[in-house]
């Protein structure tokens, strides 16, 4: 074998070679013909088993002419393989598609409920004043619940809160949170910024807006020098926070036994229907209170408030009638994202 | 209390509209429940005058009548009253009025005469109780105005809180609105002419306990005659939302209205010769002016004479005694009884009155004379009596000047507001509480059992008026302080003091597991704790369920149910013990409203007592049925089964770093027995199953599943930090194990019994149960999977096959089972 012969025959290796790449018909039967032409056994390399019979001379001239063949090969395989694997793509899209416009399955929806969802948002209202959650019992001593908080037996203002009584004498379900102030401050003195959510109970005939079981917070800040006017300010906060920072407070004289002087709340916002709402009672804690509790009214003075939970998410969701939330419809409650 | 406009301002004058006063009364701490107009129902209603009266041709009873109403055709209107005469005003309802009670005014032939129109009695527009006449109105009336106009009254419905008995009378509410408007305020007593016969001839008054009556006043009116009060009279008590009796009962209230002072009246005839106030004899009864016969109790105070009870004091009067239109003479009866034992009896005997109402919350000690005396000068102008000279009178009258101490710069400290010393006292000045310059205030009450010392020269002193028995200590004077300031003048702020130390929410774990289960597709309920005693029956936990420090942390059930003393009713009349009732209840009602499917959970909590000492413990509870997921055309629907619940179990437990285990089923009237496990776990336990087949909402289509849980921190919140240690860059190697398990023991026995033994295995899985040929009947198979984590140098295998060699022998002895092969790398 000589020199001119084995360049033929790499010449015609390289001729017959586009012609196959060009005829081939899919990326697979290309991958298949690179690799008989280009491969470690493929057509080339016999053709390169002759080199031996060279003269030494005329050896780099055949590795020069074999490298432009490989590569005007390897640039043909690539060329077709790009035409090839467009039209591949195409064909494969086409093969898979699918009417993916179907509305797919349901989502699971659950929710929470309103109640203990519009507890915690005023928990984390008042977290950001340094008021932290603490929970009481809702099974109640009457001392507690009335006497302790300045509601003494046998006073008219007993006729505030109808009581549902226990079969045990003097025990009772709370009428309110605020038995809570008593246990709060006996469990450990001031500075106390502390929230008591819970149920409580009234001996009370259930209509749209009353029930015998609903649910309050009850609010307690007691330090050396807290004020009415602090106490305006945290509601006015507390009333921005659940109403919006549109929302505006109107704060007028109320009366409760545990508090002197004593505040009711009302709230307005864009949205609220008919003009001022009454949403909380408060006051600064009255000093018998605060006695009772272990804390001397003459070193210390604190603020307290209540609000129905029930009441804030009626007017903050627009539900008209307050049996819907022990109603329990799932489409009620599906509607608490 | 209602209170008609017309009347306040007999007492100060009054120049704003009643919405405006309604207004300025909640700002300053009066809560208005309603502003109305009274007789604001009398549309087409105006005040006309009669031109002629003359008989009807046909008819004896009838009358014609040409009537005027303003510049208005004359009208023509049949009339049947007697009571009228030409020249009279008097209230026409035009064709088309709508009458109080809803009748509807038509033009109408009577007895072949024409009609066009109404004349009115004051019973037909509700405005007095006289049906048989016309209402003769003043002849100064202007004709054609429309009768609301003239007749009708603004009248403001005001909620009296319970420390302000002063304001449940006009006079006491006039000073309030004295004190925003800055109008004096004065009450001129009606004077009151005395006859001849002096009050004590023939009459005694004893009063057996000064304690419970420490002030009694007697006046007695000869030569009455008993009728209806006046129009203005009646219609004013109607106006304030009182009935009209007769002139006599009427004087008592409307003396009540006036000045707050509740009397009574009783005929003098049916009375002996001593009028004793004293407490009931053992077995004494009394008839009530409801006639109700009650029986009184010896701590019941009773207006009695020498025979017989007459009057429950301060409460209601006696049938016997009652003032009838045979009536001629009457005792007035005008004292003051303790308010605690009013309350009492009027609860004992459920009989609230006006008069208890302001008993029980203090009457000012002076008006028990004034008010004696008004009701007799109005008996002698309305029903023609004559009041005997003089007052039978126990007790004393004078009550010293109470005189209040307090410390400007307290109030200032407790409101945030500067208000000087001198703006504070005149404030107080603007309602009567005046400054007392003579007092040296030293003594300062900070409650009403404890005093402080003031500093020299930091106080004031001021006289509370007599009305005012609710101002006791220093903080009652900054309240009014700031009531008459305005709330809405105080400045606001943010508390800077100390802040208290932080401490975790309680409801940080609680809120993580509603929110899970919340995203995994349940609703979360909140149901009623109390419940009736068949619900209560339906099932509560066995204190074995939940033991040790679980039991401490979230409570632990048990005990006797809880039952109220007075329930709304038998549906609600106990606490539940077990929430799962209360769910039931829900799933109920959802079905019933078309919820196929549905998922519920609620965190909540339990009560029980024992030994009469209650206790509380929380528990989540969970209600499944039907499909857990709707499908879709490539993925069928799923539907809750036990495993789908456990599963929701083990993502709760995971929260808590627990894998629950199984025990068998337990006893319970609420779970099917043959489906239903024990959930069994140091930080999580409890139970769960299918409803019982026998529960009234059971249904084989879709089957309800239950499950009811206590879980470390639920309740107290505690969320423990997860220590972690980093994974070896081995992997994990599995071994797969069959079990051959008997038909007397449990999956969940051979699953315990494999965790304790192989305490190597990081994890172990039931990946397969099989039962059915070749195994024996009963028989199953169990393929367990090991997951263990070998350490870094990898050389486990030894201690591994050690543990799964026990694992053989702890299997056979606890339930019989044994290994039919291992496999695994």
């Amino acid at each position: 074998m000589d020199l001119a012969a084995l360049e033929k025959q790499l010449r015609t290796l390289q001729a017959d070679a586009a012609t196959r790449i060009s005829a081939a018909a899919s990326t697979a039967e290309l991958d298949e013909l690179g690799s008989s032409l280009l491969g470690k056994r493929g057509a080339i390399t016999e053709i390169l088993r002759g080199i031996g019979a060279l003269p030494a001379d005329d050896r780099p001239k055949i590795g020069v002419v074999a490298n432009e063949v490989r590569a005007a090969i390897d640039a043909s395989v690539t060329a077709r393989r790009v035409a090839l694997s467009a039209g591949e793509l195409l064909e494969r899209i086409e093969r898979e598609r699918v009417d993916a416009t179907t509305p797919g399955p349901a989502p699971r929806i659950g929710s929470l409920h309103p109640i203990p969802e519009t507890i915690a948002a005023i928990a984390e209202i008042m977290a950001s004043f340094g008021f932290v959650v603490s929970e009481g019992q809702e099974i109640e001593d009457d001392v507690t619940n009335f006497q302790l908080l300045n509601i003494p037996e046998d006073h008219p203002s007993r006729d505030l809160w109808d009581t549902l009584y226990l079969q045990e004498p003097g025990r009772l379900l709370r009428t309110h949170t605020s038995p809570g102030q008593i246990r709060t401050m006996q469990a450990g003195g001031p500075p106390i910024r502390v929230i008591l959510p819970g149920r409580c109970f009234r001996y009370e005939a259930v209509d749209a807006s009353h029930g015998f079981e609903f649910h309050q917070v009850e609010g307690l800040l007691v330090d050396r020098g807290a004020t009415l006017a602090d106490l305006k300010g945290i509601l006015d906060e507390l009333a921005k926070g659940l109403f919006g920072s549109a929302a505006r407070t109107r704060f007028r004289p109320g009366y409760y036994p545990f508090t002197e002087p004593s505040v009711a709340v009302d709230v307005s916002w864009p949205g609220s229907k008919d003009g001022w709402m009454t949403i909380l009672g408060a006051g600064m804690v009255h000093p018998v209170v605060l006695e009772n509790g272990g804390i001397d009214p003459e070193t210390h003075q604190g603020f307290a408030f209540g609000l129905g939970v029930e009441r804030i998410a009626m007017l903050r969701h627009g539900i008209p009638d307050l049996r819907a939330f022990l109603e329990n419809d799932l489409r009620f409650l599906a509607g608490f994202r | 209390m209602k209170i008609p406009l017309s009347w306040l301002r007999e007492f100060t004058d009054v120049q704003l509209t009643a919405e405006q006063l309604a207004d300025a009364l909640t700002l300053r701490g009066l809560e208005v429940r309603g502003v109305e107009r009274w007789g604001a129902n009398w549309n087409k209603m105006v005040v006309g005058e009669l031109l002629e009266v003359a008989p009807h041709p046909k008819a004896d009873r009838l009358q014609l009548t040409k009537v005027r109403i303003g510049d208005g055709p004359i009208l023509n209107i049949v009339c049947g009253a007697r009571n009228i005469a030409a020249g009279q005003r008097i209230p026409v309802a035009l064709v088309g009025a709508e009458m109080p009670d809803g009748r509807r005014i038509e033009r109408a032939e009577k007895m072949g005469i024409a009609s066009e129109g109404m004349l009115c009695s004051g019973q037909e527009l509700d405005a007095t109780d006289d049906g048989d006449g016309i209402l003769i109105l003043d002849s100064s009336a202007p004709l054609g105005t429309p009768l609301v106009d003239y007749l009708g009254e603004d009248v403001i419905d005001v909620d009296v809180k319970p420390n302000r008995g002063d304001l449940l009378s006009i006079l006491g509410l006039a000073r309030e609105v004295g004190a925003i408007t800055g109008a004096p305020v004065a009450y001129a007593a009606r004077p009151l002419k005395e006859g001849a016969d002096a009050v004590g001839a023939g009459l005694a008054l004893r009063v057996a306990d000064e304690a419970l009556a420490p002030h009694v006043v007697l006046r007695v009116v000869d030569g009455v005659k008993v009728a209806a009060s006046p129009d203005r009279v009646q219609m004013r008590l109607k106006a304030a939302g009182l009935r009209s009796i007769s002139n006599v009962v009427d004087a008592t209230n409307y003396i009540m209205l006036e000045l707050g002072k509740p009397t009574h009246a009783f005929d003098r005839a049916k009375v002996g010769e001593t009028v004793q106030i004293r407490l009931a004899k053992k077995g004494e009864s009394l008839e009530t002016l409801d006639h109700e016969v009650r029986s009184l109790d010896a701590t019941d105070l009773v207006v009695a004479d020498e025979r017989a009870a007459l009057a429950l004091a301060g409460v209601m009067g006696g049938a016997s005694s009652e003032v009838s239109t045979s009536t001629s003479s009457v005792i007035i009866e005008s004292a003051i009884f303790a308010p605690t034992s009013v309350r009492r009896s009027a609860q004992r005997h459920s009989l609230r009155s006006e008069a208890s109402h302001r008993f029980e919350r203090g009457q000012e000690r002076r008006l028990a004379t004034l008010g004696a005396d008004q009701v007799a000068a109005l008996l002698t102008e309305w029903a023609g009596g004559v009041a005997r000279a003089g007052r039978l009178v126990a007790g004393a009258e004078e009550v010293p000047v109470t005189t209040l101490n307090f410390r400007p710069s307290r109030v200032r400290a407790l409101l945030g507001v500067a208000l000087s010393d001198d703006e504070q006292v005149a404030l107080l000045s603007s309602i009567g509480i005046s400054a007392d310059p003579a007092a040296v205030a030293t003594k300062i009450a900070v409650t009403p059992k404890r005093s402080v010392s003031a500093e020299k020269g930091s106080a004031r002193a001021v006289r509370v008026p007599s009305w005012r028995s609710d101002l006791e200590i220093e903080a009652d004077l900054a309240e009014e302080v700031a009531r008459l300031y305005g709330y809405e003048r105080i400045p606001t702020s943010v508390p800077s003091a100390d802040l208290p130390q932080h401490r975790p929410s309680p409801t940080l774990l609680r809120d993580r597991v509603r929110r899970l289960l919340a995203d995994a597709g349940l609703h979360e309920v909140v149901t009623h704790a109390l419940v009736s005693a068949a619900q209560a029956e339906l099932w509560s936990e066995p204190a074995s369920i939940v033991t040790g420090p679980l039991a401490a942390s979230e409570g632990s059930a048990g005990g006797a149910s809880i039952v109220l003393q007075n329930p709304l009713s038998a549906d609600h009349d106990r606490l539940r013990q077990s929430l799962l009732p209360s769910l039931l209840d829900r799933v109920d009602a959802n079905l019933r409203y078309g919820a196929t499917s549905g998922a519920i959970f609620e965190v909540g909590r339990g009560y029980g007592s024992t030994k009469g000492a209650p206790s509380e413990w929380t528990r989540l509870a969970v209600a499944v049925w039907g499909d857990r997921e709707q499908g879709a055309p490539s993925v069928g629907a799923t539907a809750w089964n036990l495993d789908e619940l456990k599963r929701l179990v083990a993502q709760v437990a995971h929260l808590v770093g627990e894998r629950p285990a199984y025990g068998s089923s337990v006893e319970s009237a609420v779970l099917h027995p043959g489906i239903n496990a024990v959930i069994t776990g140091d930080r999580i336990a409890g139970l769960l199953g299918e409803l019982h087949p026998a529960s009234p909402i059971w249904r084989d289509e879709p089957r309800i599943l239950l499950a009811e849980v206590a879980i470390a921190g639920l309740r107290a919140g505690r969320v423990e930090t997860a220590q972690i240690s980093l994974p070896p860059a081995t992997p994990p190697v599995t071994r797969d194990v069959a079990l051959l398990i008997p038909a007397a023991a449990t999956v969940g026995q051979v699953v315990a019994v494999a965790r304790s033994a192989v305490s190597r295995a990081t994890n172990v899985e039931l990946f397969d149960l099989f039962a059915g040929t070749p195994l024996a009947p009963g028989e199953r198979s169990a393929g367990l999977r090991f997951t263990f984590q070998p350490s870094a140098t990898g050389a486990d295998d030894e201690a591994i096959a050690a543990e799964l060699t026990a694992l053989e022998g702890a299997v056979l002895r606890a339930c019989g089972a044994r290994i039919r092969g291992v496999e695994g790398q």
